[in-house]
């Protein structure tokens, strides 16, 4: 079943088409990991789920709502029940840790936040940190400060744009389990970008790869590694 | 693209609340004062009177204005350099010192230079009296406007990640990293002086009218206060304006599309130089441009001061005395007002490409002093407006529609600055849109509302254009009162009223500075 | 909250300093000097309790201020009488039509030759032009006596008038133009412009040029030698052409100004700064010659008496300003 639907979506910045006539479904509870180089169109993607841009073209559903259709968002981003880790993790860098993950809780009193926030600091081992500012953690501490502060409002769709880029192998693969753990745990469907296809292979339930704004394949990996499109396998033979 | 969430209502709400009174309360006298010399009846003289010559003469204060914002601009990545990416001592004591001419009015400053330069030279041709009054205005121009520069391109300089510095020296020499690296990354910065500072000196004119210069400006005063021909000022302001105006559009296009800094979340480094020659090299320009910009035009005042003892000194204390808290109270309320105005006026333009309100604020800035005055005499001097116009009231918005346009520029650049991420994760997060601008935004571009705050301040607590046509009977306001002092009292009253001016700002730039850094330092952010 | 708070605070404060009104209040303008004008109104709020708020302006700044502001609020006057340190300034505001007639019986006592035919303006406390020279650079016999001595050859590059698009030195030029016809006055101009006459900013700074010696003399208002004096100055003051023409005399005028309702204290005002005791309070402040005859003068302060005066009509010279004012422009530009 699918909980995301694009339907014939194109979409501009300027003179350039990022996005041509593109149809996607993303399905519930799975991880969707949408692969391509830079300037596929794949962010735009993920902006467009969100809300954070207004297509040019086309209907965007989500849970079965219409919510964007061409030149207006009709559900707002808020109202859209999902989490977006940014590819700078956009941390607010004047923020405590606790403080950046309590932020956009609502009506709840003091201590019902502050049992919110420390049970959600516990499950990514970071309940040391609670006090201190962003620029003091390392950087795999700021990507789990990232994905707590998104999981904090419940979301059902989490969208995730490339946030593990920067990251050592090590810390990388530590964070992907904790990913695939708490989307079990929280019922969560994953939308996840990036230009890297053996993350994607170790961990996508499906794979969708695109090219200068169009699906050029989307399966399983196993499905994406035979396929006989020319740019799918020019892109993962790396 | 303009992002969809925030075409909220209260998004909405906010720029139609602040929009409105700019354009009843700062916008329609221009507009009237225009539409008025449109349709004056000797307008057919006034535009007959445009020739070949008055062309010339604005081409001549644009290339003596275009000398001024060269050498400041200069001055301005030399000493930036050496007061933001030196490893000196007493950094903060340096800028403090280098900011000073900024708070001395340029007036007070050409009568001292002048006073040195007859002490060093000597007249003995006409000749040199000539050339001086263009050397002189260069100078003393140059000297007023550096300060600016210094503070623009410094804050650019000091927001470069060490990494684009150190992988550059890996592959040539420092002067390879300056030249091909450094300045190219601060180039929109440099634009930005060089506009700004021409505009400032183009439309300056106590300077050029002191030295005997004459350039655009002084030919404006001359139909205003020799011919009282308003009309052909006001048309001749016109083609000043016009000319500002081309000047700052034409800038923002240049640097819209560069971004130069982000403030990262993994906190940012600046790379200091700490190597001898360069440190060397700082301490010795530092000082001499302390030395040449502030304490040889404060001793001649101190001196001129307290050369018949303190009397005088005391009684221009007893003179000002009363103007202090009117005139403090009035810059602090002028630029709160304008900080606000010019925030919601930059986060528009460059959030949710609105333009409107920031080019309103920029064309009034443009406008000559003496004309803004007579625009606002002429909206509000009738009896539905009286209250306003014999109350303070119209000082304040005589501040706010002349400096607000320095607030949006300064809080603009601090906004087209910031990731654009920040406010969206909290749009994700359906965080209502004041609550946004209040939390995320602002302390974010904290930095630069304090800055621009300052910078308002001093420009309101110095005004005199604008002030002296519309002050309210009755009532004294600081530079007023010196300047109408000034004029027949002895040199030491003169220079003890303008050493009190300079003190007094000094005192509260430092105060703010203080307080300011209190504020910062409880958000404990790597700025 | 805290910073509305703050500005509504602040408002609050400014309404309330606003809407401290005093009904028996008078407003006027003034060009002549603070340092000179204050003391004579603050004078008159004593004696009359009646509360004066002025505007000050200064002949340093051309009075760009006050003229333009008297001209800007013209449909809806807030001034009720200026105060003029010349009879120039005030014509251009009777041309404008700005102004309203009266005739005061303090006036009595002063000349008819110091007052506007038509009542606009009634002239008191007069400066003269005069050179000052600096005493150092100039021997006793080598100080020019006459206006007309300026283009000698001895003098020149060391002459220094003020900008005589502006201020009192307009009105000498206009003075001398009606008085020695606009050809020879045009020749002289021109002569002294050969001479490299130096053209100052101003009369003070033509002032500070002889005090420090960058000239040896210029021509200047006795307000101003009087100043330069009383710092110590080693400075001389000659009325020119004692033997000719005369000095240049310009009284300070007072007019009031046309609106819907002339209010009594207005001419109280006006009345009052007629009077000996204004005349006698100008003549020690800043050596002002009393225009009433009689007046009893404290010792060392000029007088009217001892000095031939410039035979001009005011009028018209106001009347000539106009008509030579393109051709000064042009003579000053010129290089």
């Amino acid at each position: 079943m699918s909980i995301i639907k694009l339907i014939n979506i194109s979409h501009w910045y300027s003179e350039n088409r990022v996005l041509d006539n593109l149809n996607l479904e993303i399905e519930k509870n799975k991880i969707t990991y949408i692969l391509g180089s830079s300037g596929s169109g794949k962010t735009t993607i993920l902006r467009l789920i969100a809300g954070l841009e207004v297509p040019d073209k086309g209907e965007i559903y989500i849970q079965n709502l219409k919510a964007s259709v061409a030149n207006k968002i009709i559900v707002a981003p808020g109202k859209r029940q999902l989490g977006y880790i940014f590819q700078d993790l956009a941390l607010w860098p004047h923020l405590t840790v606790y403080e950046n993950i309590a932020f956009g809780l609502k009506n709840m009193n003091k201590s019902e936040v502050e049992g919110e926030v420390k049970g959600i600091l516990s499950l990514f081992g970071l309940n040391g940190s609670l006090q201190k500012f962003p620029h003091q953690l390392s950087g795999g501490q700021q990507q789990m400060v990232a994905i707590a502060r998104a999981l904090a409002l419940k979301p059902k769709i989490l969208l995730m744009d490339e946030p593990l880029a920067s990251l050592d192998v090590k810390s990388k693969r530590k964070i992907l389990d904790y990913i695939v753990s708490i989307k079990e745990k929280y019922n969560l469907t994953i939308v996840y970008v990036t230009h890297d296809h053996l993350e994607a292979f170790a961990i996508a339930d499906n794979i969708v790869v695109i090219n200068e704004g169009k699906i050029q394949e989307s399966g399983t990996a196993v499905e994406i590694k035979n396929s006989t499109n020319d740019f799918v396998k020019y892109f993962i033979e790396w | 693209m303009i992002i969809s969430h925030n075409k909220s209502i209260s998004s909405n709400l906010l720029y139609t609340i602040v929009l409105l009174p700019v354009l009843l309360l700062l916008v329609l006298p221009v507009l009237n004062i225009v539409v008025l010399t449109f349709f004056g009846t000797n307008f057919p003289e006034s535009i007959a009177s445009i020739n070949r010559d008055l062309f010339l003469l604005l081409l001549k204060s644009l290339a003596v204005s275009g000398i001024v914002a060269l050498i400041s601009t200069f001055i301005g990545i030399v000493l930036g350099f050496s007061l933001y990416k030196s490893d000196i001592k007493y950094r903060n004591v340096f800028r403090l010192l280098i900011l000073i001419p900024l708070f001395i009015s340029p007036y007070i400053l050409a009568v001292a230079w002048k006073d040195i330069s007859v002490l060093i030279f000597d007249y003995n041709t006409s000749i040199f009296e000539k050339t001086y009054s263009f050397f002189g205005m260069i100078l003393v121009h140059s000297t007023i406007y550096s300060p600016l520069s210094i503070l623009i391109i410094g804050s650019a300089l000091s927001n470069i990640s060490k990494q684009m510095e150190e992988s550059a020296l890996l592959m040539g020499s420092f002067k390879d990293m300056f030249f091909k690296i450094l300045l190219p990354l601060i180039r929109p910065s440099i634009i930005t002086s060089f506009v700004l500072i021409l505009i400032f000196s183009i439309s300056e004119f106590s300077v050029p009218a002191f030295l005997g210069f004459r350039v655009f400006t002084t030919e404006i005063f001359t139909q205003f206060s020799a011919f009282y021909n308003h009309n052909l000022a006001m048309l001749q302001s016109l083609l000043l304006i016009f000319i500002c105006v081309i000047l700052l559009v034409s800038e923002r296009k240049r640097i819209s599309d560069s971004v130069f800094l982000s403030i990262g979340t993994r906190g940012r480094e600046v790379k200091l130089y700490s190597s001898k020659k360069i440190v060397v090299f700082s301490y010795i320009i530092l000082s001499f441009a302390v030395v040449f910009t502030v304490f040889i035009p404060v001793s001649i005042l101190v001196y001129q001061s307290f050369k018949t003892g303190t009397s005088k000194f005391m009684e221009a204390i007893f003179l000002l005395l009363p103007t202090i808290g009117n005139s403090v109270l009035l810059a602090v309320i002028g630029s709160i007002i304008s900080v606000f105005i010019g925030f919601v006026a930059a986060y528009y333009s460059e959030i949710l490409n609105k333009k409107l309100m920031n080019m309103m604020l920029l064309v009034l800035f443009a406008i000559p002093s003496t004309i803004f005055g007579i625009a606002l005499i002429k909206f509000y001097n009738n009896s539905l407006l009286n209250f306003i116009y014999s109350s303070f009231g119209i000082l304040i918005i005589g501040y706010v529609g002349k400096y607000s346009f320095i607030s949006a520029k300064l809080i603009g650049n601090s906004i087209k600055q910031m990731p654009k991420s920040m406010e969206e994760a909290a749009v994700i997060q359906w965080i209502g849109f004041f609550k946004r601008i209040q939390k995320i935004v602002i302390p974010l571009v904290l930095p630069a509302i304090f800055a621009s705050f300052i910078i308002n301040f001093l420009f309101c607590f110095g005004d005199l254009g604008t002030s002296i046509m519309v002050y309210p009977p009755g009532t004294e306001i600081m530079p007023i009162k010196v300047f109408t002092i000034m004029a027949n009292a002895t040199e030491s009253l003169t220079s003890s009223m303008a050493l009190i001016v300079f003190l007094v700002t000094i005192l509260l730039v430092s105060l703010l500075f203080f307080i300011f850094k209190k504020i910062i330092a409880k958000y404990n952010v790597n700025y | 909250m805290k910073r509305t708070s703050i500005i509504i605070l602040l408002f609050t404060i400014m309404l309330a300093i606003s809407c401290e009104q005093n009904s028996n209040s008078i407003v006027v303008y003034t060009t002549v000097d603070q340092v000179f004008s204050e003391p004579v109104l603050k004078e008159f709020e004593k004696k009359t309790g009646i509360k004066v708020k002025a505007v000050y302006d200064t002949e340093e700044t051309k009075s760009t201020g006050i003229l333009n502001r008297l001209i800007a609020e013209k449909d809806n006057p807030q001034c009720d009488v200026f105060w003029s340190g010349d009879p120039l300034r005030t014509a251009v505001l009777k041309n404008k039509n700005i102004l309203y007639p009266y005739t005061s019986k303090a006036a009595k006592g002063i000349d008819n030759v110091f007052k506007d035919k038509d009542n606009f303006w009634t002239g008191f406390s007069a400066r003269a032009r005069v050179l000052i020279y600096n005493k150092k650079l100039l021997k006793d016999n080598d100080v020019p006596q006459s206006v007309f001595d300026l283009t000698d050859e001895k003098y020149k590059a060391k002459v220094a008038i003020a900008n005589p698009l502006f201020g009192t030195t307009t009105f000498h030029l206009a003075a001398l133009f009606s008085v020695i016809g606009d050809e020879r006055a045009k020749s002289f101009l021109e002569n002294l412009k050969a001479n490299d006459l130096v053209i100052a900013s101003s009369n003070g700074d033509v002032k500070r040029r002889v005090v420090k010696g960058e000239v040896y003399c210029g021509l200047t208002d006795t307000d101003d030698a009087n100043e330069a004096i009383k710092e110590g100055a080693n400075i001389g003051v000659v009325f020119l052409d004692q033997k000719g023409i005369g000095s240049l005399i310009m009284p300070n005028t007072v007019s009031l100004i046309k609106k819907a309702k002339i209010s009594d204290n207005a001419k109280k005002l006006f009345d009052y700064l007629l009077s000996e005791d204004t005349e006698i309070a100008l003549a020690k402040s800043c050596a002002q010659m009393p225009l009433h005859n009689g007046v009893k003068l404290p010792d060392g302060v000029l007088s009217l008496d001892n000095i031939k005066p410039m035979n001009i009509d005011y009028n018209k010279t106001a009347g000539k300003l106009e008509s030579i004012q393109e051709y000064l422009k042009a003579w000053v530009e010129r290089k």
